[in-house]
């Protein structure tokens, strides 16, 4: 059995953003498109005020809501975990968008560039028509980890395997490993971390796990 | 370069070197052509301390490419007029026209004297970035030393917006002209507001993720809950501008409420000036004929010289020696029996007053908080404990303090940098393993080389190329307009010495509103701006456009339009960070958290072709030599190393043909071989070929040249601290220079040249220069309104890069103007309600960002905006601190600087729109 998911030490990050760009690049998309950003929290008052940075996006949850929502199957579940779209089959209900309680998806349902209607090279290059209209999240860069265990490779320890945030982190923050194996790097940190789970109360299970603090 | 097939797909290695902590290394994916992503170099993982990674800066370059907006074409000015509000009338001109205006005008120049009637270069070139612009400007620089004088003191911010004190004196200690924790090693920072994870690079932020997950604890003591504040372990929310108080509160714990054997005594006595007599006039006390400063042999009970082999020096104590004492200008006393007291003593004396309690009222921080960290620091830095790097036993320090930026700069500069220095001394905690270190010099040596510029001075001491202020050898006429050789003995006279001269007295007297006593200047005849927009990043920036706009003729080098070549009379449009090449020193230790074990080159390669009509910006160089009939000395300034290092050694030559132009690629061939055989010593001499594949080459750099002490240890030399006798020396003499050409406008500034830094209320000396100075009530401005920095804009043109403003747009602050929420509920200001923002010379408005994280005297205007006319940015409607800090000769250090914060009055001026 594999089940990938991504883990944050939150020790780590300093809400520079650049998984948010890496990941705007690898998946080209749209402005204002973010399956990958951090937020920038602010608790407490003055002088007693805390602030810390928290990576978010989509949670591969092990019972994703947004599956069961869906009404004509596009959201799916692979065998590993990844939570899958189908653009070919959404209808664009966006109904997946209201049950994530991460926020996660976004759905687009005109195409956008960054400086207006008309595209840059590059945005022209990598335009997906399939995009629009349909709902869209983090994919845990499922086409890198496929093609890297094509050819042999862990995904999450070697960079062609891995998905673009983890890569591009530069606190070493983000992590994506196998969970069900006991020796990979994402079960070593957990089992020396203590950790906790975004929402879990709410019984989705997710696949995405903030470090805080030495065990 | 060749027309790629549709679907050719490739990966192309590069450098980005938008800041100050690079280069760092980037692959860019490109298919057809065309760039489309970025990623780390991993193959230059093993070397690259961070695994080949860049940060969110470096992914905006491919929009950068591809930015709608981007000048393609060279550009003239038609309309004469210029000013805020005139049209330039850009018309798009061919390159030959547009080099063919600059040659005519420069051959113009020539033929009337590159200097003007005052004595100053008619030319002038101001760049900005701290430099980093140099890592982008090809073989540009070669041409401005093959032409003559040029003037670089029209800055672009730096003395403002630059770490100015540190620079000075940094390297005057200790050869740190930044200085840096030794993070892999330290386990307790005591930061003053040092925005490290905003400002420090990929290197920064790796080791400093590093070290706190490894336990190393951070108090971030700073008016602001910064990016740095989020990530430490407290935030002490200290008043602005008090930070002198703290230190000197800090050293008062250490020295009044510890026991002197609790401190570094072997340190002190054996590795600094301490033990050095100090006589009634303030100099050290000689021996009559050696001339060598004196101290006192405990086991001798007589003074000796410092250097007197098996001495137990003194540390403190009172004696009575027979010694001459030499001031300035050669003026001595001559002492048979003098009272004398060592330098530690004065020390000690001298913090006597600085209690916590008193330092409590000053900063607004909990005398118990002040106390509890100098005690924290003093048991975390483990005096006595040692560690082996590469087979030699170290003195082990983990303990660093560390200021930011704006502490660096301004009145309080010196005694800030002084007291960190010395809390460092104190603790046998500086240029060892775990405490205080530099990084690169820029002033004593090559920038590469630190331990290579450790060379005996006098005294014991390093030495220093101080600008002369005997009578004999002072500059009494400037050579450039902000007078750095006369006015500034610490910032030398070498390649960078212009730079960290006053830039901004440089705009004053252009303005006419400084140095009255020497004629005002005019401006230069031909002024080329690169990489930089001062009309945007100095202060008072709506005179300083003013000023831009009376200039004769401005080139400026232009990524879009922008608010500083608004005033220019031709754009030329350079070949950008993706579409251009150069090869740069990589590695060692530079700036800010850049220690590798690796040093050597690296190469910036063309990803995709030139957009549009642009071009390298060394195909520029070269053909403005050539028609300037500069072209064999341009190319001898190649050969000697104006690309980066000699293209001629004992083993090699790669000298290009003097007589002829070169293309880009050969020259950077011919540097590419030089550089491959400097790292390789002569075994290789691949040239621009390998390194296009390669990206970079390096070789191992002990871990031992991260640390000066060793090499200070070896020569047998002392770090001049506590007392600064030299520097006291020196500002008397400049006070009788001064004196002698009756300038009254620079005598604070020469005071400033203190042995044992006064502390003064820097709060108190701002409300002066706003009464009397400023003719205005200071208590109308209530407020103190400070800056920070982005990660994500500085610097690089980011501007106008639409995914940055996006990404940017996650961490607050980047809309608006950062207010206490309690403050602003009390203003009956709401969130995103607009607000203006007013100082003596001007207001801004911006929407309020009610925080939690700021004091309520405080408000924070993040980064640098305030656009205009630069594309994109000019519909952000986000103000910037600039317009409202004033160039004020009153607000001036000794060294030239001033400080990019203002006191302001706030009010509510509407709701959010």
């Amino acid at each position: 059995m594999t089940r990938y998911v991504m883990a944050a030490d939150l020790r780590r990050c300093v809400g520079c953003q650049t998984c948010t760009a890496a990941c705007r690049h690898e998946n080209e998309t749209p402005p204002g498109v973010q399956w990958r950003k951090v937020l920038d929290m602010e608790t407490g008052e003055y002088p007693e005020v805390k602030r810390m940075f928290v990576p978010v996006g989509c949670q591969h949850c092990a019972d994703p809501p947004c599956m069961h929502v869906c009404p004509s199957t596009a959201t799916g579940q692979r065998g590993d975990g990844i939570v899958t779209i189908d653009y070919d089959l959404c209808i664009g209900c966006a109904y997946c968008a209201v049950a994530c309680p991460y926020q996660a998806r976004y759905k687009v349902d005109k195409s956008a560039f960054a400086y207006g209607d008309t595209p840059t090279a590059a945005e022209s290059m990598r335009f997906d028509e399939k995009r629009l209209g349909v709902a869209q999240k983090c994919t845990f860069c499922s086409d890198r980890v496929d093609e890297g265990k094509r050819r042999g490779m862990t995904p999450g320890v070697d960079p062609a395997a891995t998905p673009a945030c983890v890569n591009s982190c530069i606190a070493d923050a983000l992590h994506f490993g196998d969970i069900e194996d006991p020796a990979s790097n994402v079960s070593r940190l957990l089992t020396e971390n203590s950790w906790f789970r975004m929402h879990e109360e709410l019984g989705t299970d997710p696949g995405f796990y903030y470090l805080w603090d030495e065990k | 370069m060749a027309v790629p097939a549709p679907d050719e797909r490739k990966r192309v290695a590069t450098y980005c070197y938008q800041c100050v902590n690079g280069p760092d290394l980037l692959t860019v994916e490109v298919v057809g052509g065309v760039a489309t992503k970025v990623e780390p170099n991993f193959e230059a993982g093993n070397v690259h301390p961070a695994q080949g990674k860049v940060c969110v800066k470096a992914y905006g370059l491919v929009q950068k490419i591809y930015n709608p907006h981007r000048l393609l074409r060279p550009m003239k000015r038609t309309n004469p007029l210029k000013g805020r509000d005139q049209d330039p009338g850009w018309t798009p001109i061919p390159w030959d026209e547009a080099l063919d205006a600059i040659t005519a005008r420069l051959n113009d120049i020539r033929s009337r004297g590159l200097v003007d009637g005052d004595g100053y270069p008619r030319v002038a070139f101001t760049t900005g970035g701290a430099g980093t612009p140099l890592m982008y400007m090809g073989t540009f620089p070669a041409f401005l030393a093959a032409w003559g004088p040029v003037d670089k003191s029209l800055g672009a911010g730096g003395t403002v917006k630059c770490t100015h004190a540190q620079h000075m004196y940094g390297e005057l200690w200790h050869r740190a002209f930044t200085a840096c924790a030794d993070t892999p090693h330290c386990q307790y920072l005591v930061s003053f507001g040092t925005n490290i994870e905003a400002a420090g690079g990929v290197m920064g932020v790796r080791r400093q993720a590093d070290a706190r997950v490894r336990g190393c604890r951070r108090v971030q003591i700073e008016p602001h809950l910064s990016v740095t504040g989020a990530c430490s372990e407290e935030w002490v929310p200290i008043r602005p501008k008090t930070d002198s108080a703290f230190l000197y509160a800090m050293l008062h714990v250490l020295l009044h409420e510890r026991r002197i054997d609790e401190l570094d005594v072997a340190f002190l006595g054996q590795h600094t000036g301490s033990p050095y007599l100090v006589g009634p006039h303030g100099y050290f006390l000689r021996h009559p004929d050696a001339r060598k400063p004196l101290a006192w042999n405990k086991t001798t009970g007589q003074a000796v010289p410092h250097d007197t082999a098996s001495a137990d020096l003194a540390l403190t104590g009172e004696f009575t020696v027979r010694a001459v004492e030499i001031g300035a200008d050669g003026e001595s006393w001559n002492y048979e029996a003098v009272a004398a007291t060592t330098a530690f003593a004065k020390l000690v004396q001298h913090v006597a007053r600085f209690t916590p309690e008193w330092a409590a009222t000053v900063c607004d921080v909990p005398a118990a908080a002040i106390r509890r960290i100098a005690n924290e620091f003093l048991t975390q830095a483990r005096i006595g404990e040692t560690i082996e790097i590469e087979g030699r036993v170290l003195p082990y320090r983990p303990v660093a303090v560390t200021l930011g930026r704006s502490v660096n700069s301004g009145w309080g500069a010196y005694e800030c940098v002084w007291a960190r220095t010395v809390l460092q001394v104190l603790v046998g905690a500086l240029e060892v393993p775990g405490g205080l270190l530099g990084t690169a010099v820029l002033i004593t040596g090559e920038e590469h080389d630190r331990i290579g510029s450790v060379r005996p001075g006098p005294d014991g001491f390093l030495d220093f190329p101080m600008n002369p202020t005997d009578k004999e050898h002072w500059v009494a006429k400037p050579d450039v307009r902000h007078a750095h050789q006369s006015l500034l003995p610490l910032v030398g006279n070498g390649r960078f010495s212009q730079a960290l001269g006053s830039s901004t007295l440089a705009w004053m007297r252009l303005q006419g509103r400084a140095a009255e006593s020497w004629p005002r200047p005019k401006p230069p005849d031909l002024w080329f701006v690169y990489r930089c927009n001062p009309a945007i990043s100095f202060s008072e920036t709506d005179r300083l456009a003013q000023t831009m706009a009376s200039f004769p003729y401005t080139v400026s080098f232009a990524y879009t339009l922008d608010e500083t070549n608004h005033y220019a009379d031709l754009l030329l449009p350079e070949a950008m960070d993706m579409e251009s090449t150069q090869l740069v020193r990589i590695g060692g230790t530079h700036f800010q958290e850049n220690f590798w074990n690796h040093q050597g080159w690296a190469l910036r390669q063309p990803v995709v072709a030139p957009c549009g009509e642009t071009r390298d910006f060394t195909e520029l160089a070269t053909q403005l030599a050539q028609r300037t009939g500069l072209l064999a000395d341009y190319n001898r300034m190649l050969n000697a190393g104006a690309a980066g290092l000699p293209l001629k050694s004992a083993s090699h030559d790669f000298s290009l043909d003097e007589s002829r132009a070169h293309s880009t690629d050969e020259v950077w061939d011919a540097v590419c071989r030089a550089a491959s055989a400097e790292v390789t010593d002569g075994a290789a001499q691949d040239g621009l070929a390998w390194f296009k594949e390669h990206a970079l080459r390096v070789r191992p750099f002990s871990m031992l040249n991260w640390y000066l002490f060793p090499r200070m240890l070896d020569l047998g030399l002392r770090f001049e601290l506590p007392y600064q006798e030299r520097i006291f020396r020196t500002g008397q003499q400049l006070s009788n220079r001064l004196h002698e050409q009756d300038i009254r406008w620079w005598h604070r500034q020469a005071s400033d040249y203190e042995a044992l830094p006064d502390w003064k209320d820097v709060g108190q000396l701002w409300n002066e220069v706003y009464r009397e100075s400023l003719a205005v009530d200071p208590a109308k401005y209530p407020f103190w309104l400070i800056t920070a920095r982005s990660m994500q804009y500085a610097w690089g043109a980011n501007v106008s890069i639409q995914m940055i403003r996006e990404v940017a747009r996650n961490v607050a602050g980047h809309d608006g103007i950062i207010v206490n929420g309690g403050r602003a509920r009390e203003m009956g200001i709401g969130e995103g309600d607009m607000i203006e923002v007013s100082s003596p010379i001007g207001s801004v408005r911006g929407r309020a960002v009610l925080r939690q994280g700021i004091r309520p005297d405080t408000i924070l205007m993040l980064a640098q905006f305030g656009h205009w006319k630069t594309p994109f940015a000019k519909d952000f409607g986000t103000p910037s601190v600039n317009r409202l800090v004033p160039m004020n000769i009153g607000l001036m250090d000794g060294g030239g600087s001033s400080n990019d914060a203002a006191k302001v009055a706030v009010t509510r001026a509407g709701p959010p729109s």
